[in-house]
């Protein structure tokens, strides 16, 4: 009786939506103010595609300005907008369509669609540089190296020698040739001539020499990419994935602090917090959750590698961590994808759910220390069910 | 050219894709008969970059800047839905209130409508933001008579078909079951009231002061009688209720049920009926099966299975009921000598009742709100 009176009166009240009383309570923050210079600039391009509808320049003009800004501000929601823009021409895709449809496919993780894209855009124009660019990335992602090296090879063809560098750096990265590999990134680093291109290039040589071991030398190089001012998220995801590797995470605190509002560094700043037990760590972890449950709820898998090393290191709940590690695994095969799913097969104990990743080190010969150091501790998982080969 | 390099870059920033959320709306929608009640909770966002709601620029939506807009919220969002049962049934935005989701503040409409039918299929299109943003999803929950559907609408799948009364009768039968049992359980006035009245069942009053009952047969036969009446009368004014034979003013309903727990916790406390329970059961009964008729009626009875889910519902409040029972009366037994029974539970718990209870009936007869419970 008495519990039955305790659980009434406790009963929460439901969340309900509210009327604000102040006609100036405010309601909602935008990215940004009418008056900035890139709302300006992309208002310029919707009155010029709206002045002219039918025309696949202005569209393909403004499509692109929005895949810009959903990857400068991590926003998806431009996705969506840029989507909507080049599906007005359906029918009638223009190269430029064709290859920002291509990107728009694999910004969602739809990589055969992408790929027919820019085979598609390959066929009416064969010099597009950009279209080799995303495909060799998708190769690279789908860990098809041959298919790589070809689209590195068009890149050098077509006198791309920076974009070719850092195409074919990454194949040699991750086939077993990290020394050949940096070698290459630093070449193609000597020749860069852009801010963006030496931020990426060193954010790369910085993984690679951690990859190689070299910390001193790893962190050089991202300090000379962050010394470039550029905001760019998978520069501060890689630096502070670096830092926690290196148990410094008082550092990755300082560095996140402003960008809760990005999940993937979000979840970098909570795992620091919460190796370092402090209190803001608790409401991180569960912003986190309900930001996976919202995406859930839509049905959108594109951050399963994110959400897998969530549920392992800060819900500690490793049998869901292998699932979402093992399905993201069928998609993206990149180091960081590896890494996760032997973590996580580690934490669960189960030696097979770590098998694909084992057989990828066995035919790349992927060099990085770490992982084949997770990789090796699997098989002495017992029951030992697999035997080396 | 440039511009190459910085795509190249970008592919290998996959990992700050979802940074924020892509868009989504979130639809409520009750239908019961032709009635159509809805809760839509769009994006202020989305809101903005449909119809500009930022008017002095300052990158900061008001609640003012909101309410400005309304009629043309209104006529936007509502003309990107259309739902249809035997013919199109209008929409209409009552209020608008505000809401947060995990990306953010929302507009919350709510909305009514009638359709023309109030039985057979109903359709649902829904067109939000689709030209603007074709990410955008839409995450309905619809109730159609009482069955819940949920569902994500696309662009590619933007018209939602549900036939009506395509559930067999043993389906209908136990989701009718479900209700009862579900409503006897968080219906804590009936709990309250049946506990009342069968505290004292493993107790009998020696010389006016309580004590155990010497055998089980006998709590047990006092129970039978107990929740036996209790039943029969509610289940007779349900059923009259929801054939809509009888009907009674709720707020009258819901004050005689709060009175009626008020009555039977006293009586724990001074006893006055001591005998005959079974007849305090059966009266009051009657008044708490008006109580689930409304329960009843807002769930909707289906006209083509009327009698099938009144017995179904009906069944389920007995079930629930027993399940209270079946637990609450070993362990009464077994305890109904200690003094933790008598004075804790049977004492203290009688007390809490009827203070519990008077706080009700002030409530639903002078229509106060005294507790947030």
């Amino acid at each position: 009786m008495l519990v039955f009176f305790g659980v009434l009166l406790s009963l929460p009240a439901q969340p309900v939506p509210r009327t604000p009383v102040d006609d100036a309570a405010v309601i909602e923050k935008l990215p940004f103010r009418a008056g900035d210079s890139s709302a300006r600039e992309l208002e310029a391009l919707r009155v010029s595609a709206r002045k002219a509808p039918g025309n696949a320049t202005t569209a393909a003009a403004l499509a692109l300005a929005y895949f810009d800004m959903a990857q400068a501000r991590g926003d998806p929601r431009y996705i969506g907008y840029a989507d909507a823009v080049v599906r007005q021409f359906d029918q009638s895709m223009s190269v430029d369509l064709l290859v920002i449809r291509g990107m728009l496919h694999q910004y969602r993780h739809d990589f055969d669609e992408a790929l027919v894209d820019f085979a598609a855009a390959l066929a009416q124009d064969p010099d597009r540089a950009s279209a080799h660019a995303w495909r060799g990335a998708i190769y690279l992602v789908q860990a098809k190296y041959d298919n790589a090296r070809q689209e590195c090879a068009a890149l050098l063809k077509l006198s791309r020698t920076v974009l070719h560098g850092g195409c074919i750096g990454l194949v040699q990265a991750y086939t077993g040739q990290l020394s050949s590999a940096y070698t290459t990134l630093q070449q193609a680093l000597a020749l860069a001539r852009y801010d963006d291109q030496r931020l990426w290039l060193l954010t790369r040589l910085g993984e690679v020499s951690a990859w190689l071991g070299y910390n001193a030398r790893a962190e050089r190089h991202y300090r000379d990419a962050l010394a470039l001012g550029r905001d760019d998220g998978y520069l501060l995801a890689a630096w502070a994935d670096f830092l926690l590797d290196n148990e410094r995470p008082i550092e990755v605190v300082k560095l996140l602090a402003a960008w809760e509002a990005s999940d993937p560094l979000l979840l970098r700043l909570a795992e620091a917090e919460s190796t370092l037990q402090l209190p803001s760590a608790g409401a991180h972890v569960q912003a986190l959750d309900d930001r996976f449950a919202a995406a859930k709820l839509r049905g959108d898998t594109t951050h399963r590698a994110e959400e897998a090393r969530f549920q392992l290191r800060l819900r500690k709940n490793a049998a869901l961590a292998v699932q979402l590690a093992a399905a993201n695994y069928k998609v993206q095969k990149e180091p960081r994808d590896l890494r996760v799913l032997l973590e996580a097969a580690l934490a669960a104990r189960d030696p097979d759910a770590a098998k694909p990743a084992r057989e990828w080190l066995q035919s790349t010969g992927f060099e990085g220390g770490q992982i084949r150091k997770l990789a090796a501790q699997t098989l002495q998982l017992p029951p030992v069910a697999i035997t080396p080969r | 050219m440039r511009r190459f390099v910085i795509l190249w870059v970008l592919l290998l920033c996959q990992m700050t894709a979802w940074a924020h959320k892509a868009s989504d709306s979130y639809l409520v929608i009750d239908v019961k008969g032709n009635a159509v009640t809805a809760q839509w909770d769009i994006a202020l966002r989305d809101i903005d970059f449909a119809l500009g709601l930022d008017r002095d620029g300052n990158a900061e939506i008001t609640w003012g800047e909101l309410r400005a807009r309304q009629s043309d919220l209104s006529a936007w969002a509502l003309s990107r839905l259309a739902i249809t049962r035997s013919g199109g049934c209008p929409l209409q935005m009552t209020s608008l209130q505000v809401d947060e989701h995990t990306d953010g503040g929302y507009a919350v409409l709510h909305l009514v409508g009638v359709c023309p039918g109030a039985t057979g299929p109903l359709s649902l299109q829904y067109r939000l933001l689709f030209d603007l943003d074709s990410l955008h999803r839409g995450l309905l929950r619809l109730t159609l008579d009482g069955t819940t559907h949920t569902t994500v609408i696309s662009p590619a799948s933007d018209l939602l078909q549900l036939g009506a009364a395509q559930k067999s009768r043993w389906a209908q039968f136990k989701q009718y079951l479900n209700e009862g049992v579900w409503h006897i359980w968080i219906g804590f006035d009936h709990i309250l009231f049946l506990l009342s009245l069968l505290l004292p069942a493993v107790l009998v009053l020696k010389m006016r002061r309580w004590q155990g009952v010497n055998s089980f047969g006998l709590a047990f036969r006092e129970v039978l009688r107990v929740v036996t009446s209790f039943t029969v009368a509610h289940s007779i004014t349900l059923s009259l209720a929801a054939l809509g034979l009888v009907s009674l003013p709720s707020r009258l309903v819901e004050s005689a049920i709060a009175l009626s727990v008020v009555l039977a916790a006293a009586n724990n406390l001074w006893p006055g009926v001591e005998h005959r329970r079974w007849l305090v059961a059966f009266g009051f009964g009657l008044i708490h099966g008006f109580g689930f008729a409304s329960v009843l009626a807002e769930l909707g009875l289906p006209a083509d299975a009327l009698a099938l889910s009144l017995l179904g519902f009906n069944a389920g409040v007995e079930v629930g009921q027993l399940a209270i029972v079946a637990g609450f009366l070993p362990v009464a037994f077994l305890l109904r000598n200690t003094r933790l029974y008598l004075r804790w539970v049977f004492v203290l718990g009688s007390w809490l009742t009827m203070l519990l209870a008077l706080i009700w009936l002030l409530e639903r007869a002078l229509d106060l709100k005294l507790m947030t419970a």
